[in-house]
């Protein structure tokens, strides 16, 4: 039995890291700073566009998924504080079940069909177009149940005394919010943000119809324009398949994104950690 | 204590955040339906088992993405079911402390690596492997998408059963010892049937997840919009209904019946989430009493 149980666990435990190496390997032969590092964009000729696309940097792409979650987590974050707040302030014990439900099922809708949401209303309706804007606002709202679950758990691990003693001692709740609450939490509260940074750097379905498309944008000018994105660059460039140098840099790509991602995700694991040990 | 004392102001940040989130959470959805109104108005529900899908010639049947989107979560909660649970088993129960925050780290790049990433991989390595063991044409296949979702919910799963089993009293397994129990006894009588609701709302998660997941199984799955032949044939290139969605997006034009009917696709992919969301909860809910 624990044998048996020891040769199902197997793949479990080797398949993350074999990922990841599989992952960099093949990688390997396109990777060099000059790939990552700003170069001057050449725009190629037309009808040649995928050569240039492959053969130029990275950089752009790069700089596109950062300001989606950039833009994302700047949303997100005061609806999600506020929505902890009102939980842990003034809900009742129903309202609380309520919320916390309500916040699982959206949780559980598949981010595709807040893209879908997002194409009707903000890129047709609101006629916000391919933008920029459109993909932070969706990646907010598919961000949104994760970042305020984390906040109400942080807020909750707070011991009930110190809330208590706070107020006895005549502090406004602005005061318990700014001196008791705040310092106490913000461990958990950053956990949550750089989590949620690195669910909206992994989102692609969301946003492949609703901000980025493939070429031909260096930097947007606004954030009404388009913009190109890590994440819709590796899907287009798996997509053409038959090009050795483009699915070099696809797999590239893969591990810039991989980096950026873990860069977040196990720096969380980090914090949780040390706020466990404090 | 002028720090952030400003109350009023703290109040009518917290109510302008909370209306927010309300309204546009609900104007989104109510989007959805809004559009996919045309569709249902037109053809009422019998798309739900119609199974041809022809957008030019106005013949839209939802039933072979239905079906692919079934077989799917299926073949990926076969594999990751036992896969997972084992693992937290032999991590909680077998191995020592020290190794947990490896394997803890090990899932959370598991879960960390984007699912464009694993739609890369499956196309690169599982694809040509199937090809060469079941000597198919491409190893486009409902099997392929089914094994990179199971592979995508494998820390979901695993996961949630260790921190079941993690929150069984330290008595129980004593009292178990000493009544003298044999570690079967102790797992199968014990430790499993405790973990059981925690392990249960893992699986249905992982469901839901398998179920909503869209950039890996479009790039495996083959796009074939036709019931698998016969129906249990799980190494033809098929449809879910995220990849349908995933696809077709990009050539429906806005207002057009093609587009309303991917909204509907898109509606009954929401319905369902909700469905598995709410099952899991209500359980967990059973749990904490």
């Amino acid at each position: 039995m624990k044998m048996m149980l020891i040769l199902l666990a197997l793949p479990a435990f080797i398949l993350p890291f074999s990922c990841l190496i599989y992952i960099i390997v093949q990688a390997w032969p396109a990777l060099s700073w000059a790939l990552i590092l700003p170069t001057d964009v050449t725009i190629p000729p037309l009808g040649d566009a995928f050569s240039g696309v492959a053969s130029s940097g990275l950089w752009n792409q790069i700089g596109g998924s950062l300001l989606m979650m950039f833009l994302a987590c700047l949303l997100a974050t005061p609806i999600a504080l506020s929505i902890a707040l009102f939980h842990s302030l003034w809900a009742t014990v129903y309202q609380k079940r309520i919320l916390l439900s309500l916040l699982q099922v959206l949780q559980g809708i598949p981010p595709i069909v807040y893209g879908l949401c997002g194409l009707i209303l903000l890129v047709h309706y609101l006629n916000w177009g391919i933008s920029l804007a459109a993909g932070g606002v969706i990646l907010a709202v598919v961000i949104l149940p994760l970042l305020s679950m984390n906040a109400i758990h942080a807020l909750e691990r707070i011991p009930i005394e110190h809330t208590e003693s706070a107020k006895a001692l005549g502090l406004s709740h602005g005061a318990v919010i700014g001196r008791v609450w705040l310092p106490a939490a913000w461990p958990g509260m950053l956990t949550g943000l750089l989590l949620a940074m690195a669910r909206s750097l992994s989102e692609t379905a969301p946003i492949l119809f609703t901000a980025t498309v493939f070429s031909g944008i260096t930097w947007p000018d606004s954030i009404f324009s388009p913009v190109t994105s890590l994440q819709t660059h590796i899907f287009y460039l798996a997509q053409e398949g038959s090009n050795a140098q483009s699915v070099h840099i696809a797999w590239a790509s893969a591990v810039v994104l991989l980096g950026l991602i873990l860069c977040f995700s196990l720096s969380a694991h980090f914090l949780r950690r040390y706020e466990g040990s404090v | 204590m002028k720090h952030m004392g400003n109350t009023p102001l703290v109040y009518l940040l917290i109510i302008t955040g909370c209306v927010l989130a309300i309204s546009c959470i609900s104007v989104l959805l109510w989007f959805l339906g809004d559009a996919s109104w045309q569709f249902w108005q037109a053809f009422g529900l019998s798309p739900l088992w119609a199974d041809e899908w022809y957008p030019y010639e106005s013949l839209y049947g939802l039933l072979p993405a239905i079906i692919g989107s079934f077989w799917v979560m299926i073949i990926a909660m076969m594999i990751a079911v036992p896969c997972g649970l084992s693992a937290a088993i032999v991590s909680s129960e077998i191995l020592p402390l020290s190794w947990q925050s490896w394997i803890r780290m090990g899932m959370e790049i598991l879960a960390g690596i984007p699912s464009v990433v694993y739609g890369l991989i499956g196309l690169w390595v599982l694809l040509p492997w199937l090809q060469n063991i079941f000597d198919l044409l491409t190893g486009h296949s409902l099997l392929a998408a089914g094994m990179i979702l199971s592979l995508m919910i494998l820390p979901t799963m695993m996961v949630m059963a260790q921190d079941a089993l993690r929150l069984i009293p330290l008595e129980q397994r004593e009292t178990a010892m000493s009544l003298g129990l044999n570690w079967n006894q102790r797992l199968c009588r014990i430790l499993l049937p405790q973990a059981w609701p925690g392990i249960r709302s893992g699986i249905l998660l992982g469901l839901g997840r398998a179920l909503g997941e869209t950039m890996a199984v479009m790039l495996v799955v083959g796009s074939l919009d036709r019931v698998p032949q016969p129906i249990y044939n799980i190494l033809e290139p098929a449809q879910t209904l995220t990849s349908r969605i995933g696809r077709e997006m990009g050539e429906a034009a806005f207002g057009s019946m093609h587009f309303s009917a991917l909204m509907a696709c898109g509606l009954v992919l929401a319905a369902t989430a909700i469905f598995l969301s709410l099952l899991s909860q209500q359980h967990r809910g059973r749990l904490n009493v």
